[in-house]
């Protein structure tokens, strides 16, 4: 059998090998496609058009990387290739790390969360390809107000199905009074919503901040033994 | 113009293209499935257990899938189908996808709606701006994603250290930044987030007192399902 630090390091491999023709891929289509039809923007329209959403989105982009890659492991880079990941990569890799009953940062919550990102993206690619095969058939369907209404509140029913999941630990690892954590990031936030604005549109650079806060809520209560690590002696689900 | 315009937007050229990324991304993500289940296998879980992983995330999909499928409706009528077919399949999500449309043809003077008008220049550039704007995350991992895979993993090792803590206090910090949005956007928000929680809980003691195992797989697309459903509901009698 391989080693853990073998498989990690072909997953390495294969993911920024994976990241680096994506790149090239998808900045090959809109050059090949301008040099066409001979309607290349200038770099002045192009930072006109680019620069109001640059300034919100890339650090966004970046922080992501960091803020999602404790929970998908070696999953991160087809995870980020293949994109939606609050919307459905989060709720998929805590489904198959609760029906696994796998513990965070072990190699076995990588491999299970590797599996079902995967095979969501296949999943989710099919489904579009066939919404674009069947676009005129299926439009009346789609833009009904009963559909737009039950897309628009995706996250809430998302989150209220995995908030459940997400307060308990899974695997041989209890880590008891995390919740504590959450506390005072939620009230600010909360406070925030109540009296400044709802920041549900901002909530993507809000984590930004949030995560970090919360970590750092998480390591004083840690310090004061309020949050305790607990090893559950039983087999893991295998 | 808007003939024109969408005769070009729709050409078999863009759609080629977009096939090649597409059919890219898939054999890139069969060939880390298949790297995983051969891990998994030999790390001691049974293919049964695997079949129920595929199983469950693929049936789980099917719902958000069906969102992201209505934001190529609405780019569709403006974009033409195999941009918004690219952009929704691989990177950013649905709502990232809407909203950089949107600001890059607000940014260049023009509504989204009238792009058609404007003419082929203004849609490669928002094809620019939209891919540029998604893919500092891509780069940051081919340059860093080693270094930090290597630092979540050091992180893990010692299960007595706060490095434990701070990984499983990520997913608390996701909570608390979208529940206080969650619970002051509107009641319909509050009561769909509930619905999907009852449904959780009901039925993961269902599995518990009757012992079936099998609908365990199933709890997070019936939550997902109800929930999203009973927003209609809601919508209907307090929205």
């Amino acid at each position: 059998m391989k080693s853990r630090e073998k498989f990690s390091k072909e997953m390495n491999n294969l993911g920024r090998l994976g990241v680096l023709a994506m790149i090239i891929l998808l900045f090959a289509v809109p050059t090949i496609f301008g040099l066409y039809h001979n309607a290349f923007p200038t770099f002045g329209e192009f930072i006109k058009a680019a620069s109001g959403l640059l300034v919100l989105f890339v650090p966004i982009a970046i922080s992501e990387v960091f803020i999602y890659t404790p929970i998908f492991g070696s999953a991160t880079y087809i995870t980020f290739i293949t994109g939606n990941i609050m919307n459905l990569k989060v709720p998929i890799a805590q489904n198959a790390q609760e029906l696994m009953n796998t513990t965070k940062g072990t190699e076995e919550s990588d491999v299970i969360t590797t599996l079902a990102i995967s095979v969501s993206a296949i999943v989710t690619i099919t489904l579009i390809a066939l919404g674009v095969l069947l676009l005129v058939p299926l439009e009346p369907i789609m833009t009904s107000s009963a559909v737009s209404t039950a897309s628009a509140y995706v996250l809430p029913a998302l989150f209220g199905a995995l908030v459940v999941g997400l307060l308990r630990s899974t695997g041989e690892i209890r880590v008891k009074g995390k919740v504590k954590a959450g506390i005072v990031p939620f009230i600010l936030l909360f406070l925030v919503n109540i009296f400044v604005m709802n920041t549900y549109d901002y909530s993507g650079i809000l984590l930004i901040p949030m995560i970090p806060l919360t970590v750092f809520f998480a390591w004083i209560l840690f310090k004061k033994k309020q949050i305790t690590i607990e090893i559950i002696e039983r087999e893991v689900s295998k | 113009m808007n003939d024109t315009f969408f005769s070009i937007v729709n050409s078999g050229l863009l759609y080629i293209m977009v096939g090649i990324v597409i059919a890219f991304v898939v054999f890139l993500s069969l060939v880390f499935a298949k790297k995983a289940w051969k891990r998994a296998i030999e790390l001691g879980y049974t293919k049964d257990q695997l079949v129920t992983v595929i199983k469950s995330t693929s049936i789980a999909t099917i719902v958000p899938s069906l969102a992201i499928v209505i934001g190529l409706f609405a780019l569709a009528p403006v974009l033409g189908n195999p941009w918004p077919w690219l952009r929704l399949s691989v990177l950013g999500s649905v709502t990232y996808e809407l909203m950089a449309a949107d600001m890059a043809a607000s940014s260049m003077g023009v509504p989204l709606t009238d792009l058609p008008t404007v003419g082929i220049d203004a849609f490669v550039n928002i094809m620019f701006v939209m891919t540029v704007g998604i893919s500092a995350g891509l780069f940051v991992l081919l340059f860093f994603g080693e270094k930090i895979q290597k630092g979540i993993g050091s992180m893990g090792k010692n299960k007595q250290s706060f490095g434990i803590v701070a990984l499983e206090c990520f997913m608390i910090g996701l909570l608390a930044t979208f529940l206080p949005a969650f619970f002051t956007k509107g009641i319909v928000s509050v009561l769909t987030f509930f619905t999907s929680t009852v449904i959780t809980i009901s039925m993961g003691l269902i599995v518990l007192k009757y012992k079936i195992s099998w609908l365990k797989d199933f709890i997070l697309a019936f939550a997902l399902i109800g929930g999203m459903a009973s927003s209609v509901l809601w919508t209907g009698l307090l929205g």
